[in-house]
């Protein structure tokens, strides 16, 4: 079984945030990350390829220094990567950056891919479902457990109250909630071999796509301008379980709550 | 045509999603003002039910299609019925929630038809026939302005109560559209999870005098629409500390709200989540008990009128944007709150 896990490399969610002249977000080398979510995807397709055998390869789109975060999966265990980048993908929207990731899923060749719910940066969570339409396939979004076998994947699927099952045929594309597993951490082995694995570089060209098609031209949205908000809160501090749930009790009183 | 404004109603198993209304009721303002017409698309079963409800929001016309392919099958029979609709109509902008189903609705209609989407918008308004919108980032601690580009029909995701529900009172004309066929390769709706064990997939376990701890039951609209909001996370250490502040819920009369570490761990269902993958809510007072406060909760919350932190941990994130902050146990402080609460409603 062929295993995608498609992931974005995401400034730390620590890291100090700001937009440059051109209102994109500034991305600072130290403090790149994996995409926090894409950590629960990685850890799923290594459990699936424990199960069924085959191959885990990380696909990323980003810049070329982007392959230091790949090889942060591939010490988790990932077999192999590759990286999609092109000075022409700069300011990509989710949809340019779903066209970029079917088009090179379709070159890989794939059973199952995976995805994590969302990129703690934008926080869209449209990505998974873009490069379905993409590739004509169904997704199943937003698993909370994944068991596929072969021929058939199905996922609990989070609702409001409870799950959902959702099955489908494979191939088959998956979104991962944070509570599917709990991801590994890579192992000195780990990190020792993540170092001989071979990364793949595609461009565009290689991927048979128009450069208009992608890139901050093609966005179909645009920043003005950015403000801080600020809020006054009151930022009164009571020590101790002494008193406190009268306090509490003022306070609403205080506001007309109670 | 060309200013016209909808809104896609949420359905599920025939039963209309409160932001659906908040939709609709955007989507009849900002045509207004654009000078187009407004409609609302409604599709699943009982659709005549949720068209009345879409028309007292003011929108015009509701895209009705009644069909219950819609509850078998996620996404795509949504995207086969959208994507005509709007290459028949080309509205100028339609609205989706940012909920599961929105994104992967809009996502998808985005990719098919090459149209620009925005999502995550927390305002929108229309000034002189151009659309702008606000998008909080970073946490919330930014406000971005947006723009569209291009030309075409735009998607806009927002954010769940970002807009208000206005019932004007209204009746929308239905204009029914058939449902298509189930998708050959789709993603099917097998059924519900533990539907054969259901009693038995909400018990958390026994308390220490010997009763069962029940997860509470769901209650979304309530916690939407609730003034006060008495919410639990990770601090509470498990279900018995959430059934604590569940009780505290109840005296105040206020709507339960957990963290996305509480949800995840079981103690309460997803429904209650607060948080950039939950719930956004603006209540009057919002009570943290045991949430540390990260930036994916404040993303939720950190509009609230005022926010009260209980938390043994002074150094929590939380104290960094709160009005009234105890710093004690909550297995201690709670119970007594309940208590106090309890006797001033009963004098």
């Amino acid at each position: 079984m062929k295993i995608v896990m498609c992931v974005k490399e995401t400034p730390s969610t620590t890291a100090e945030k700001r937009f440059g002249a051109d209102m994109r977000l500034e991305r600072r080398k130290e403090d790149a990350i994996i995409n926090p979510f894409d950590e629960y995807s990685i850890e799923e397709g290594l459990r699936q390829q424990e199960k069924h055998g085959g191959e885990t390869i990380v696909l990323s789109m980003g810049p070329a220094t982007a392959t230091d975060t790949i090889r942060k999966a591939l010490a988790m265990g990932a077999d192999r990567g590759v990286l999609v980048s092109d000075p022409a993908l700069a300011g990509s929207d989710a949809v340019a950056t779903a066209r970029v990731l079917a088009a090179a899923l379709q070159k890989i060749g794939f059973d199952l891919v995976l995805f994590g719910s969302a990129a703690a940066d934008a926080y869209g969570g449209i990505v998974p479902s873009a490069v379905a339409e993409f590739l004509g396939l169904p997704l199943l979004s937003f698993a909370t457990k994944l068991d596929e076998d072969g021929t058939t994947a199905k996922i609990e699927r989070q609702a409001e109250v409870g799950y959902n099952t959702v099955e489908t045929q494979t191939p088959a594309l998956v979104s991962v909630m944070k509570s599917i597993n709990e991801p590994r951490y890579p192992s000195m082995k780990g990190i020792m071999q993540s170092k001989k694995k071979t990364i793949d570089t595609m461009s565009l060209a290689d991927l048979g796509i128009e450069s208009g098609t992608v890139g901050a031209g093609a966005s179909g949205e645009k920043a003005l301008s950015a403000e801080k908000i600020t809020t006054q809160r009151k930022g009164e501090i009571y020590m101790g379980n002494d008193g406190a749930a009268e306090r509490v009790v003022a306070f609403l009183v205080e506001q007309k709550v109670l | 045509m060309a200013n016209d404004v909808w809104a896609l109603a949420e359905i599920s198993g025939g039963k209309l999603a409160s932001i659906s209304l908040q939709l609709a009721s955007k989507a009849a303002e900002l045509a207004g003002t654009l000078g187009g017409s407004s409609a609302a698309v409604a599709l699943g079963t009982n659709t005549q039910a949720a068209a009345a409800d879409l028309g007292a929001c003011g929108v015009q016309t509701v895209y009705a299609s009644e069909g219950s392919v819609y509850d078998e099958y996620l996404t795509q029979p949504h995207v086969e019925a959208l994507a005509a609709l709007i290459q028949q109509h080309q509205p100028r902008l339609v609205l989706f929630g940012c909920t599961n189903f929105g994104r992967d609705v809009s996502a998808r209609l985005a990719a098919r038809l090459g149209l620009g989407i925005e999502y995550n918008v927390g305002d929108v308004a229309a000034d002189n026939g151009e659309i702008t919108m606000i998008v909080p980032a970073f946490g919330g601690s930014q406000a971005v302005t947006m723009a569209f580009q291009g030309e075409g029909t735009r998607l806009l995701g927002a954010r769940p109560n970002a807009f208000a529900t206005n019932r004007v009172g209204g009746t929308a004309t239905v204009e029914s559209v058939p449902a298509p066929a189930a998708p050959s390769n789709g993603a099917k709706v097998a059924g519900p999870f533990g539907t054969e064990g259901a009693a038995e997939a909400g018990h958390l376990g026994k308390a220490p005098d010997g009763h069962d701890i029940w997860m509470p039951a769901a209650s979304g609209a309530k916690l939407e629409e609730a003034q006060i909001i008495v919410s639990g996370g990770r601090g509470l250490g498990g279900p018995q500390g959430f059934a604590q502040i569940e009780e505290l819920a109840t005296a105040l009369g206020a709507g339960l709200g957990a963290s996305r570490a509480a949800v995840d761990a079981g103690w309460v269902p997803y429904a209650h989540q607060v948080g950039q993958t939950g719930k956004t809510v603006k209540p009057t007072v919002y009570i943290a008990c045991g949430i540390s406060g990260a930036v994916q909760h404040k993303a939720g919350m950190g509009t609230s009128g005022l926010i009260i932190a209980i938390n043994k941990d002074k150094d929590a994130p939380i104290f960094s944007f709160w009005d009234l902050g105890i710093v004690g146990d909550l297995n201690v402080v709670v119970p007594q709150l309940t208590a106090a609460v309890k006797q001033r409603k009963g004098s």
